[in-house]
């Protein structure tokens, strides 16, 4: 176990905002995701497609 | 309905991909932030409570749940199915679900106290309270066992006095409770020494394995409750997103936990069955979503997929 | 020196009584030919948004594969070992990833509408794979055998009896929750895994809306 081990016993950390209580851990991931969302969009994606490329054909 | 002209994808154009290196990659991946999450976060471990540790955190709790279980007052004495037919139980609408399940997992809440306590010999006390009991008709063990509860009472709570001896059994006027003092306490012992879970769980049969009985218990007292909602992990705190500590609990929980915070779920009887009606009436919805006009249609009204195929629509405008 | 008798029928011979015959039938027309590893994809597959469902899936290789570490140790290795502590922590780690890459694919999914095409079934089966790993999370958390076992299993006693499904799966019993756990609910996610995967290659990867105009 290391001794980095941030979640060990101790009062976890909470955020509240009217009926919505959640933990900061839950929070940090829920945003982990809306940003990897965001940038999956947006990131270009590396695509060498004017080399290679074939036109479909129908099976 | 308009017909789906969606056309075959093998008709288009194609590149060069390589699925089995991009599996390869994203295990890589994987790998790599597991282990590093694993070695940096690690995972949390609490200790289970023990019986033990409930009788010497809060001993007054023990004897006054012992007591319940006696006096069929607990929360599992009066449950319903499926551990016995002293409730109703919850209800979806008209339609009595848990009634339904029957009781296939019967439990008696006395036999929680006197099935541990009729196994002890050399403790006097104990043995003969357990045999005045058993020599009791039903009515008199009702009777000693309701009016010793009510003689503990319990501490003053949310606005209300206190009533009794205040949940002190200690300080419990004088009165006909026959053996149920004597079984309560001796539970209490049983407890302190560590053999409550096993006597409960194991029951004679020596693998045991089933902590029905030892979970029901525990559950019906105080201490178990009282140590969750220290860490938010309670029904009313959003607690079946959480985990102990700082840990990350569980985030995908959001929607289930999310209606028992309001009403009318959060003052309903008939919450747990309310809200699992519910979500699986939304979760119906998101899985034949393909067919619900309205609902299939969202993603082109709010074109996000303009950004995933941003390079075919330009592509395409081209030609 | 071969006979007749013991070349094998071609399709054209093939007795179609045969449930052998039948069978491998099927097999062979679940992915058109070549589609089962192919080396290209269409060209509108080219965002990053594509790669969450390979993240999820590789992501349950290393959720099971710890748990197979996890279960040579047994079920209360993980407290007395720090190896086993740490085994331990990758599978919550892992199962963390799990499904925040398979959130984000559901986010994906929906926005590109990706059911259209006769897709509709690849879309189920994601959405009951999403359940029934909530479940199978579940009955992980209850074979923790610890205080959040013993929390979870008081509290979801209530959710689940209430429906009265509770009386055949009894939460509070520890050693039937670890049967569902790693025996039961794996199989049932692994084999709507393999028939997501199956779908999606059966169909190619949906093209872009509005497409349609074309092509």
């Amino acid at each position: 176990m290391s001794a980095l081990s941030i979640v060990a016993a101790g009062p976890g950390k909470y955020v509240d905002w009217g009926v919505i209580q959640i933990s900061v851990a839950n929070l940090t991931i829920i945003g982990v995701m809306i940003l990897l969302f965001i940038l999956a969009l947006v990131v270009p994606f590396p695509s060498h497609d004017e080399q290679g490329q074939r036109k479909g054909h129908r099976r | 309905m308009t017909r789906d002209r969606t056309p075959d994808s093998h008709d288009f154009p194609t590149r060069p991909y390589d699925l089995v290196k991009e599996f390869v990659i994203a295990l890589v991946v994987v790998l790599v932030l597991s282990g590093g999450l694993a070695a940096i976060f690690s995972s949390p471990d609490e200790k289970a409570i023990t019986m033990s540790a409930w009788a010497k955190a809060d001993p007054d709790n023990l004897v006054t749940t012992a007591a319940g279980e006696l006096a069929g007052t607990t929360t599992s004495a009066t449950y319903g199915a499926p551990y016995n037919t002293n409730a109703e139980g919850q209800k979806l609408g008209p339609l009595p679900l848990q009634k339904w399940g029957g009781v296939r997992i019967p439990i008696d809440s006395a036999d929680l106290v006197l099935g541990p306590l009729s196994n002890i010999s050399g403790d006097t006390a104990v043995s003969s309270a357990v045999a005045t009991w058993k020599a009791a008709t039903p009515e008199q063990r009702t009777k000693w066992a309701t009016a010793y509860v009510d003689a503990i009472g319990a501490a003053a709570a949310d606005g209300e006095p206190a009533t009794g001896a205040g949940g002190v059994p200690a300080k419990v006027a004088a009165g006909d409770y026959g053996p149920v003092p004597a079984l309560s306490a001796g539970l209490l012992a049983l407890a302190n020494t560590g053999g409550l879970e096993g006597a409960l769980t194991s029951s004679g049969n020596f693998y045991g394995g089933d902590t029905t009985k030892s979970l029901l218990l525990l559950a019906d007292g105080a201490y178990l409750e009282d140590q969750a909602v220290a860490q938010n992990l309670g029904g009313d705190q959003w607690g079946m997103m959480n985990e102990v500590g700082n840990a990350p609990g569980q985030p995908w929980m959001w929607l289930y936990t999310f209606w028992y915070q309001v009403k009318p779920f959060s003052t309903s009887d008939n919450a747990d069955a309310e809200v699992w009606g519910l979500m699986m009436l939304l979760t119906l919805l998101l899985m034949f979503l393909p067919f619900i006009p309205g609902l299939r249609s969202i993603p082109r009204w709010i074109p996000i997929h303009r950004l995933v195929w941003r390079d075919y629509y330009r592509r395409v405008q081209r030609t | 020196m071969t006979t007749r008798e013991s070349e094998p029928s071609t399709k054209e011979t093939a007795d179609p009584k045969n449930w052998t015959n039948r069978l491998r039938g099927w097999l062979e027309g679940l992915v058109p030919r070549g589609q089962a590893l192919p080396d290209r994809q269409p060209v509108y597959v080219a965002s990053w948004i594509y790669v969450f469902g390979v993240l999820t899936l590789t992501s349950l290789v290393v959720v099971i594969a710890s748990g197979c570490v996890l279960s040579l140790g047994g079920t209360t290795w993980w407290h007395v070992s720090s190896l086993g502590h740490y085994v331990n922590s990758i599978h919550l780690w892992s199962v963390e990833l799990f499904f925040g890459f398979m959130v984000v694919h559901l986010w994906g999914k929906f926005w590109m509408a990706a059911w259209r095409g006769k897709r509709a079934l690849t879309w189920i089966t994601g959405v009951v794979l999403f359940g029934v790993s909530i479940g199978t999370s579940f009955t992980g958390f209850l074979s923790q055998s610890n205080f959040s076992a013993q929390w979870i299993a008081g509290e979801g006693k209530d959710g689940i009896n209430s429906t009265g499904v509770g009386a055949f799966f009894n939460v509070l019993n520890p050693g039937q929750m670890l049967t569902w756990h790693v025996v039961l609910l794996p199989l049932v996610v692994g084999v709507l895994t393999l028939m997501h995967i199956i779908l999606v290659r059966r169909h190619g990867v949906v093209p872009p809306l509005d497409a349609d105009l074309e092509g």
